[in-house]
């Protein structure tokens, strides 16, 4: 008797099981991750712009800081659970010369400032029309946060949304 | 809380009941005594019945109580969205995916009831309990839909924006369910084959109808998704390649090939193992496209965001697997047919051809949607398999099937003679290069558009000798009224959609012209032969949403394409597209921006320009409406199976 | 016999028809040539950045925008095709781009199409000779 079906059966499994296996081990993205972006260790592109409240801002009067940066939009679900943080972080750091900047991805003016009133914002944004600054620092989805050393290298990358503590924990070891 | 248990208690009387006929049948078929399967059934659809018009009544009565209705629903959601809400999330979705599987069961436990003490229909209702009780579980347990909201809400999240912009949400993922679930019916007949041992009987045939209806509802179902991304989402595309897009083609790649397949076995006898081992692999990549879906380990689109049924349902996934490929190697080299293939230019020998073709392209689609996982793991970073790979992949594929298309309803069985072949094409041949040779003098030289009409106009032919042919020998013996009857009639009908279907992708894709005009009011210009003209704007509040058209003219129709931003906690403000549809092209505009410094009209600001002009998106796409209508005739196709006679059958 | 004849001379006819009107169309294709096409291949190349599988050529995100005033800025400065990737790459990462690398890994998933092919290839062979 032909054993052909057979064995082409017990291959097929072998296969699926092996995918099984791989897919079984993969894990679904919650929380922030280290992301080995292309920008690590590079100068940081250049942020300046007008900010929601009307002042201007500019990363290269921050040499010498530690600088947060932040990519968010007020459509983006994982940005409404990390503003407090991100707020209480920016609170809690400012003693230590932390500076952290949001930059408006991909939203309106209005729904931004709403955004950032609801919220109780306690740090200013940048808003980014054409989103020139969001393509420069290669941001693919909100929300994005860059960690600046003093020197204005990209130190760190993170995506998704980050706790305060994921914050300082990132920001301690850069100052550092 | 009242709402909760009461829904619970629902769903574990499903379980339950799905739970009790598993056993029942797996005694009946030990003992061999008589199985009350029916008693199950009810059970279990009154469990899911109910669970489902537990959910439905909060949902249209805004109780948030439910957390499922707190973060889907809101007081101001129309009735409309209200009911899909059932839906519009994981654990719901769920729910309707338990409805319809119990709902099947209930169809096929009544369409045997007169064979229910044969072993296949056993087996078979056996399995068809086990798949229903292992959702009716995940429901139970990890996914419950009935879980109580601790905290006061007064307005509730709603739906998603886009969850509430276009009814057709109301229909797509209902009838992508059934076809889903439908695919449990000849997998679980497989099974009950391979168990018996009994595959030279009249069981594949049966199955296949059922298979075609699924087939038919996942194919409407598709359609229906494009067509509705093609309405709410706003980039003038129908088909993006995303992971969920392809774990819907999946199975209906390798339904198709097992819909073709089928026809060999019933008129030679042939390929029996070989329809059994598609029928397990559909349902298996039906269950492969919902851990897709709902793990959360693949970034999509539709995805619902991740949760902890990933392992779940992968271990699922390699049960269905292992027992469908443990029972293949088994007895799958006993249960072959003795003869083979006659003649590679044959209906069967084109037949294999299809088969190859359309299993070979599941592969392919699996490895474009797993690979980024892939590269991740191993290389650390990230990769995308966008449509520029799978389109490469698909358009030669694309030909050979027109061209099988084209040839197969006109080639006999067991062997073909060329030159009957030819007579036979002849026509149809002719018809097409002058179509062509009329295209090229009419300045269409687009060298995919010419072949793909050359195809389309072959196989259109094909189908329509073929049903020809049934209606003149339906004449002969003056039975005129039923041809349509005929064993051949509803597939060529399909085959006719589908080369619709195929005109309306390759133009619309080939000849697609998008543009951004900036226009103040009362301004007009031409894009690709069509006059956009711009006449103000109008504003809308609701209390569902509040948003800014655009009063848009083309061609003298009226236009409104929109930015709304829907109110509530979930509130995003979404684009609206406005299209101007007709069989011969589609506009499509989109309000993109709008000048100035600022304004409460959600729409994006450009300060570059001046106050009052707006930037349109405008895509024109020639005979993209094809689609639509190739869809329909598919869906028509399908459903006139069931007026199907068999083969042999007297008329 | 006659008849039989008159197939074979009919498809002869008709091929010669084909080849004629196949070899027209083809002198007669479009030629997209022009800095214009070839930042519409680009952008149909690159993945939008905030969207999840359209490409910039499709997407009308502000993000997409940006990406394609980039592209259409890198032409005109007379940047070569691969250049231009490259450079958005530095930026985005591997995953800008609608179609992985094709050396390392990347080769496998054009190896799987080819390795089909071949299966069809050899399996209508394999049917070919039991006869």
């Amino acid at each position: 008797m032909r054993r052909s079906v057979a064995l082409s059966s017990i291959a097929v499994l072998v296969v699926v099981a092996a995918l099984t296996l791989f897919l079984a081990t993969r894990h679904p993205v919650t929380g922030a991750t280290e992301a080995p972006s292309p920008l690590l260790g590079r100068l940081a592109p250049a942020l300046a712009g007008r900010e929601l409240s009307g002042g201007r801002f500019d990363l290269a009067a921050e040499r010498g800081h530690v600088v947060v940066v932040n990519f968010w939009a007020s459509w983006c679900g994982p940005c409404r659970v990390e503003a407090p943080d991100l707020s209480s972080a920016a609170w809690q750091m400012r003693r230590r010369g932390v500076v952290v900047v949001g930059v408006v991805f991909n939203d309106t003016v209005a729904a931004a400032r709403a955004f950032a009133r609801y919220y109780g914002s306690l740090y200013p944004s940048v808003v980014d029309p054409g989103g020139v600054i969001a393509n420069r620092y290669g941001v693919t989805s909100p929300p994005t946060t860059f960690v600046i050393t003093p020197s204005g290298r990209v130190a760190a990358t993170l995506l998704g949304p980050v706790s305060t503590a994921q914050l300082e924990a990132v920001v301690a070891k850069v100052a550092s | 809380m009242t709402l909760t248990w009461l829904g619970r208690a629902f769903v574990y009387l499903g379980a339950l009941g799905a739970l009790g006929g598993v056993v029942d049948l797996s005694r009946a078929l030990v003992t061999r005594r008589p199985a009350h399967a029916r008693w199950f059934v009810v059970a279990a659809l009154v469990g899911v019945v109910g669970a489902v018009a537990v959910m439905e009544y909060a949902l249209i009565t805004h109780d948030f109580a439910l957390a499922y209705v707190a973060e889907n629903n809101a007081t101001f959601t129309p009735l409309l969205y209200s009911i899909t809400g059932l839906w519009s999330a994981l654990e719901g979705s769920l729910l309707l995916w338990v409805l319809i599987q119990f709902a099947v069961l209930g169809g096929v436990v009544y369409y045997y009831r007169r064979q229910r003490d044969d072993d296949v229909v056993r087996w078979a209702t056996l399995v068809l309990f086990s798949v229903g009780a292992f959702f009716a579980l995940v429901l139970a347990g990890p996914a419950d839909p009935f879980l109580p909201n601790p905290a006061v809400v007064h307005q509730g999240a709603g739906p998603n924006a886009l969850l509430q912009d276009n009814p057709l949400v109301a229909v797509h993922p209902p009838l992508l369910y059934l076809g889903f679930v439908g695919f449990s019916v000849p997998f679980a007949f497989a099974i009950a084959m391979l168990a018996t041992g009994r595959v030279h009987e009249r069981w594949p045939l049966e199955q296949r109808r059922w298979t075609v209806i699924a087939w038919g509802s996942l194919s409407l179902g598709i359609v229906l998704g494009a067509w509705w991304s093609y309405q709410v989402l706003g980039w003038g595309g129908f088909w993006g390649w995303d992971p969920v897009e392809n774990a819907a083609l999946l199975p209906w790649l390798t339904a198709t090939a097992y819909i073709h397949s089928v026809i060999v076995q019933d008129r030679r006898g042939l390929f029996r193992v070989w329809n059994l081992s598609l029928a397990v692999a559909t349902f298996a990549l039906t269950i492969l496209g919902t851990f897709f879906t709902r793990s959360g380990v693949l970034v999509s689109v539709h995805a619902f965001s991740s949760s902890t049924l990933g392992p779940i349902l992968i271990t699922f996934f390699f049960a269905v697997v292992l027992l469908g490929g443990g029972l293949l190697a088994w007895r799958g080299d006993r249960l072959r047919a003795p003869v083979g293939v006659d003649h590679p230019l044959s209906r069967e020998g084109l037949f294999v051809a299809n088969n190859v073709l359309f299993v070979g392209f599941a592969l392919v689609v699996l490895l474009g949607t797993v690979f980024p996982l892939l590269y991740q793991a191993v290389n650390g970073a990230a990769v995308t398999v966008g449509s520029p790979y799978f389109v490469t992949v698909a358009a030669p594929l694309g030909v050979v099937l027109l061209a099988l298309m084209a040839l197969a309803p006109l080639v006999g069985w067991r062997h073909a003679d060329a030159r009957v072949l030819w007579s036979r094409i002849r026509v149809s041949a002719w018809v097409a290069l002058g179509s062509v040779l009329a295209l090229v003098l009419f300045r269409v030289r687009r060298p995919t558009e010419l072949v793909a009409v050359f195809l389309a106009v072959n196989a259109a032919g094909a189908a329509v000798r073929t049903l020809r042919g049934s209606l003149v020998s339906a004449l002969r013996r003056h039975e005129a009224r039923g041809w349509w009857r005929a064993p051949s009639t509803a597939g060529m009908v399909v085959h006719l959609g589908v080369v619709v279907l195929a005109l309306g992708i390759v133009t619309s894709s080939t000849f697609v012209q998008r543009d951004e005009v900036t226009l103040a009011t009362g301004q007009s210009t031409l894009v690709d032969g069509q006059l956009v003209s711009f006449r103000g704007f109008r504003h809308v509040n609701s209390a569902l949403e509040s948003a800014t058209s655009l009063r848009v003219a083309v061609d003298g129709h009226a236009l409104y394409p929109a930015v709304t931003t829907f109110h509530g906690t979930n509130g995003q403000t979404v684009g609206t597209p406005a299209i101007d549809s007709n069989l011969l092209r589609d506009v499509y505009v989109t309000f993109d921006a709008v000048g100035g410094t600022g304004s409460a009209s959600g729409a994006q600001v450009s300060s570059g320009l001046p106050a009052g002009s707006v930037v349109l998106g405008v895509t024109v796409e020639p005979l993209l409406a094809w689609l639509w209508v190739g869809g329909l005739v598919i869906a028509l196709g399908s459903a006139l199976t069931l007026a199907r006679r068999r083969v042999g059958e007297a008329p | 016999m006659t008849r039989l004849g008159g197939a074979v001379r009919s498809f002869t006819l008709y091929a010669l028809a084909l080849v004629a009107v196949a070899t027209l169309a083809v002198t007669l294709a479009p030629r997209a040539a022009g800095s214009a096409a070839r930042v519409a291949r680009l952008e149909s190349l690159v993945r939008c950045p905030s969207c999840a599988d359209l490409s910039v050529a499709q997407s009308d995100a502000t993000s997409a925008i940006a990406v394609r005033h980039e592209i259409a800025a890198d032409v005109a400065r007379g940047l070569s095709d691969t250049e231009i990737l490259t450079s958005l790459e530095a930026a985005y990462g591997t995953s800008i781009l609608l179609s992985p690398p094709t050396s390392g890994l990347g080769a496998l998933l054009w190896i799987g199409p080819l390795l089909v092919g071949l299966a069809v290839v050899a399996g209508a062979i394999r049917v070919a000779r039991r006869r």
